[in-house]
């Protein structure tokens, strides 16, 4: 489940693509996730994904991209299946199954690139509430924590002769109740002990505190970021007027 | 019998946890397991539950390796408390948290609720069988996880960290305890990074370093190797470093923790 779980949290790196502005990163993946939007053939979609793999290895985020890959297995078989009964069309379920990949590792990739710092300042650039990034942010840097929690549940209980791995789904479901409940509810305790130890360090003394922080994009930075636009550009404009494609 | 033999355990991010560690615990015998944070004295203590499976080497508990026997069966013989009682507790009830594992072992319903009551009773906690675990005081949900374990009755019994978060009161009553299931001759593992609490139980020490194990013996042979306790940032007994202090003469005999206070009245008076 670690291992699984290693596709979507940040660990600091020292690749150039995690020197990267975070904004500049976060525009680099939007404009992948809406190129996998615009793809119409499943030729264009390993154009896509091959630029994402390459994006990856400048990363130097291969093996954690293989695992969100990987974790996004189930629920694209789902897609391919459900796809495949409705519409009866193997490359447009194919193709909605791959989509589906896609989008998770474009954003995957911003994720696992990005600390959680580097995101408050993003969202704090964009002016949302600050409740709101707090909020959003904390339930970030908190997975790996819950993770960790959750390893230490099943530890626990598997050594009172719980055999989470045995029996029909059904079974194995209510088998999860036992760590399920701790889960909860000592997610609930931390989050009203974090509350109080805000509250003690003055959070919400001010209306707009000031930043440790203040980014600002350099001149490769914004190299990188007229490239990626210069890069989806063509792309969508060679998908629609130059690639021969099949309109799904 | 617990043996590891040659056990190395090597984490997924490449951490070595545990370095070619080789150590045997016999039967009824009490252990502590002492070392700085990451020593692998957790990792250790997982082994022995099968929680974890060594990358080389083998561990046999009672002849049974682990890799070839799932946490769950393991468990049947060796009972942990962990750290944090809040990793465990979910029942809606003091009684059916304690018959949780009782049941998952397959005990007939009058074998659960007799055992549930005799560790009731055992730790004190007769008063909160219908309450929700999740009330209880931290001291309170420790006992509980202790009489968890001590229903099903297994030969060995891992303490894992188990004087965080407890006051003196708790701490002596422990102590009882880990005495009193000695005394039952259960094998005890006591991992902790508390001196002071573990002293007077005299246990045998395993000193952990960097997944290695640095000293290996009786504690009050032990906890006098001052350079041994440094290099692994473990910290002396109080009683031991002020015996230390006093310069004592080749004839005077080490004292035993429980004749301490006659031992210093006597030697403040020679003085």
């Amino acid at each position: 489940m670690m291992w699984l779980s290693g596709g979507f949290i940040f660990r600091r790196g020292t690749s150039v693509y995690h020197r990267l502005d975070p904004r500049v990163k976060l525009l680099i993946s939007s404009l992948m996730f809406v190129t996998t939007l615009l793809v119409r053939s499943l030729y264009e979609l390993a154009m896509v994904i091959a630029f994402m793999v390459a994006v990856a290895a400048v990363a130097t985020v291969l093996r954690r991209v293989a695992r969100t890959m990987a974790l996004t297995f189930i629920f694209s078989t789902v897609i391919f299946v459900l796809n495949l009964i409705v519409t009866k069309n193997l490359e447009t379920s194919a193709l909605y199954a791959v989509r589906f990949v896609a989008i998770v590792v474009s954003t995957s990739l911003f994720f696992i690139t990005t600390s959680p710092d580097e995101l408050e300042q993003v969202m704090k650039t964009f002016r949302l509430p600050r409740d709101v990034v707090f909020a959003f942010v904390t339930a970030v840097r908190f997975i790996p924590v819950m993770m960790l929690d959750t390893l230490q549940i099943m530890d626990a209980q598997k050594s009172r002769g719980l055999e989470l791995e045995k029996g029909n789904i059904i079974r194995r479901v209510r088998n999860m109740i036992p760590v399920l409940i701790p889960l909860v509810v000592n997610s609930v305790v931390r989050s009203g002990e974090l509350a109080e130890a805000m509250e003690s360090r003055a959070y919400g003394a001010v209306r707009r505190p000031t930043s440790l922080v203040e980014y600002k994009a350099s001149w490769a930075d914004k190299v990188v970021a007229f490239a990626a636009v210069a890069i989806f550009v063509l792309t969508a404009y060679s998908f629609y007027f130059v690639l021969p494609t099949t309109v799904l | 019998m617990i043996e590891f033999q040659d056990v190395s355990f090597v984490h997924q991010n490449g951490v070595i946890a545990l370095d070619r560690v080789s150590v045997k615990i016999e039967a009824g015998e009490t252990v502590a397991i002492v070392g700085e944070n990451g020593a692998g004295k957790t990792t250790l203590v997982k082994h022995v539950t099968g929680l974890l499976k060594p990358s080389t080497g083998s561990v046999l508990v009672d002849g049974i390796d682990t890799r070839a026997s799932s946490t769950a069966a393991l468990s049947r013989k060796v009972g942990v408390a962990f750290q944090n009682p809040d990793h465990q507790l979910f029942s809606e009830s003091v009684e059916e948290e304690m018959a949780f594992a009782l049941r998952n072992f397959g005990f007939t319903a009058e074998l659960v609720e007799n055992r549930v009551s005799w560790g009731l009773r055992l730790f004190g906690l007769e008063e909160y069988r219908k309450s929700s675990p999740l009330v209880l005081s931290g001291g309170e949900k420790k006992r509980l996880t202790l009489a968890c374990i001590m229903a099903w009755d297994p030969d060995v019994v891992i303490l894992d960290e188990p004087t965080v978060g407890q006051d003196a009161i708790q701490k002596e009553k422990l102590t009882g305890t880990i005495r009193m299931l000695g005394s039952t001759g259960k094998t005890v593992i006591v991992v902790s990074h508390d001196i002071e609490f573990l002293w007077p139980i005299q246990p045998r020490v395993v000193v952990m370093k960097e997944g290695r194990i640095l000293g290996d013996g009786p504690a009050s042979r032990l906890m006098q190797e001052r350079e041994l306790l440094s290099s692994a940032r473990v910290a002396q007994p109080q009683l031991v470093a002020f015996y230390q202090a006093l310069d004592p003469r080749p004839k005077d005999p080490f004292v035993d923790p429980l004749e301490a206070r006659r031992w210093v009245a006597g030697r403040a008076e020679i003085t």
